[in-house]
């Protein structure tokens, strides 16, 4: 099983999946201790958008990912907190209304059906060296961006007014936390899938609180079961020929259950 | 210091807050002083609320102006200074995944500043606002798995872990039990006596803290300001401000 490290494609799909597992479970469990899970699902499918673009005009798909899915985190953000609508609400005209349009710019063009299937389900084999290039450098700046703010982040997520009254920049701080995630997804669909990343990001943060712990070791655990799912996921993608996107939600809805049945109360 | 040139903890004057169309607050003016225990009375929807939400910037005036600390609102940037326990503070997310102490914690986070990590200082002063609460043997419980009156103490630990000069509690007793309460009232005149803090108080149950309070806000749209609270809460004077017959009984806890 260990000659799968042999194949630079398989070297490139574990250092890229890790790297999601770590930003995408870190970033997680924010949007989901705020009763804002959908947001990861909704800014997938606003990559797609972007997938569409790039491949429409011949752009890079992940650059234009990454832009596609800023511009709508901002919007959501900016209608929530300034319009005072509904999060859920925002987040299902944004869902449906920026599939609609991928659909639209994938019918015009009908020709990259093919490249399109790896962007929604996921491929080992399409991330390049460029893409992992692109995934360090943003990676890294998201991931620095969470942990220098990672206290104020969870004082919100706990209690936004409070956190406000106490000083903390609630506004800038919410726009922050999107854009991050926004980036995350954007980088996560070579590896994950726009359709399935969001399983990446709320289902270990919803599996560690399970086990009853406090913020700081519920967070760790959550990145630990992302990074496993990630490896038996791309193994037995590898194995078996299996889309990798799929197999990882597949290895965390396992460990969802075990968590479930471990902590029934 | 601020304190030297403006004596007043809360300096408001002509305050008007307007909610889509809709007149929540009227020239209200009034100050607190330091070492105050003023409490905020007023019939439901009257505007206490709203009052102590536009003291704390989380409401944006529609005019008027507020000083805190003797500097105005905008450019106010020691929010440490001021404790805040919210209404249904006590009512948390029974799942969130957080220990009593990091919710006490987050009290000093807003000192800590970003990338600071928790300082002597900051473990000293949670450990002081937990064992004054008396919840240091709940330290590593899940704050969802308390009891009513234990989150409660929880959230009061959190708002005095950042050492506030001003303490201010908004109905903080909802689903909190009789004697939790009475812990509450006692522990609020410890702090207001002992410890000369001030404190903002909104409350319905007047009566009970009435040997405690020094001004009293009766907040119903327009506000009245009375250093007497004796007078403010006899009973005839509580009918016709609340426009239904009031009857105020002070009893000791």
């Amino acid at each position: 099983m260990l000659e799968m490290f042999d194949y630079p494609f398989m070297q490139r799909a574990f250092a890229a999946g890790l790297m999601i597992a770590i930003l995408a479970s870190l970033g997680g469990s924010f949007i989901v201790l705020r009763r804002y899970s959908l947001l990861s699902e909704t800014l997938a499918h606003v990559s797609l958008v972007g997938v569409s673009v790039g491949l429409l005009f011949g752009m890079s798909p992940l650059w234009m990912a990454v832009l596609a899915s800023l511009l709508a985190s901002w919007m959501i953000e900016y209608l929530r907190s300034a319009h005072g609508m509904y999060s859920d609400s925002v987040l299902a005209i944004f869902l449906s209304g920026s599939l609609a349009l991928a659909i639209v710019i994938v019918s015009m063009a009908g020709s990259f059906n093919a490249s399109l299937f790896s962007y929604l389900f996921g491929s080992i084999l399409s991330v390049s060296v460029q893409d992992l290039w692109v995934m360090g450098i943003f990676g890294s700046l998201a991931m620095a961006l969470l942990l220098a703010f990672f206290k104020e982040l969870y004082f919100i997520a706990f209690d936004e007014d409070v956190a406000r009254a106490g000083g903390i920049r609630v506004t800038i701080l919410n726009y922050m936390l999107v854009s991050v995630i926004a980036v995350i997804i954007a980088l996560s669909i070579r590896v994950v899938g726009t359709l399935l990343i969001g399983a990446l990001m709320v289902i270990p943060p919803v599996a560690a609180i399970r086990f009853g712990m406090g913020f700081y070791p519920t967070t760790l655990l959550s990145i630990a079961i992302a990074l496993i799912s990630v490896v038996i996921g791309l193994s037995a993608s590898y194995l078996f020929s299996l889309p990798s996107g799929a197999a990882i939600v597949l290895c965390l809805l396992v460990i969802f259950i075990i968590a479930l049945v471990i902590n029934r109360r | 210091m601020p304190l030297k040139f403006s004596p007043s903890l809360f300096e408001v004057n002509n305050l008007n807050f307007e909610r889509q169309g809709n007149l929540v607050l009227k020239n209200a003016t009034f100050k607190i002083l330091p070492g105050e225990y003023c409490a905020i009375i007023g019939p439901n929807g009257g505007g206490k609320t709203t009052l102590v939400r536009l003291l704390l910037g989380l409401e944006k005036p529609t005019s008027g102006e507020i000083k805190l600390f003797g500097v105005s609102q905008p450019r106010f940037r020691d929010w440490n200074r001021i404790g805040y326990v919210p209404q249904r503070s006590a009512l948390v997310d029974g799942s969130f995944p957080a220990t009593v102490r990091e919710v006490v914690g987050m009290g000093r986070y807003a000192r800590r500043g970003i990338l600071g990590f928790e300082s002597n200082e900051d473990k000293a002063s949670i450990s002081e606002a937990m064992e004054l609460m008396g919840v240091s043997d709940l330290s590593d419980r899940l704050i969802g798995n308390l009891s009513g009156g234990q989150r409660q103490r929880v959230m009061i630990a959190r708002a005095l872990a950042s050492n506030p000069d001003v303490l201010i509690v908004d109905e903080p007793n909802t689903g909190v039990d009789v004697e939790s309460q009475h812990r509450f009232y006692e522990l609020l005149r410890t702090l207001n006596r002992t410890k000369k803090m001030s404190i903002l108080f909104i409350t319905h149950d007047i009566g009970v803290i009435a040997e405690d309070i020094t001004r009293v806000l009766f907040v119903n749209q327009t506000l009245l300001v009375s250093q007497n609270p004796a007078e403010m809460i006899r009973c005839d004077e509580m009918s016709r401000l609340y426009g239904t017959p009031a009857h105020v009984v002070c009893h000791n806890h």
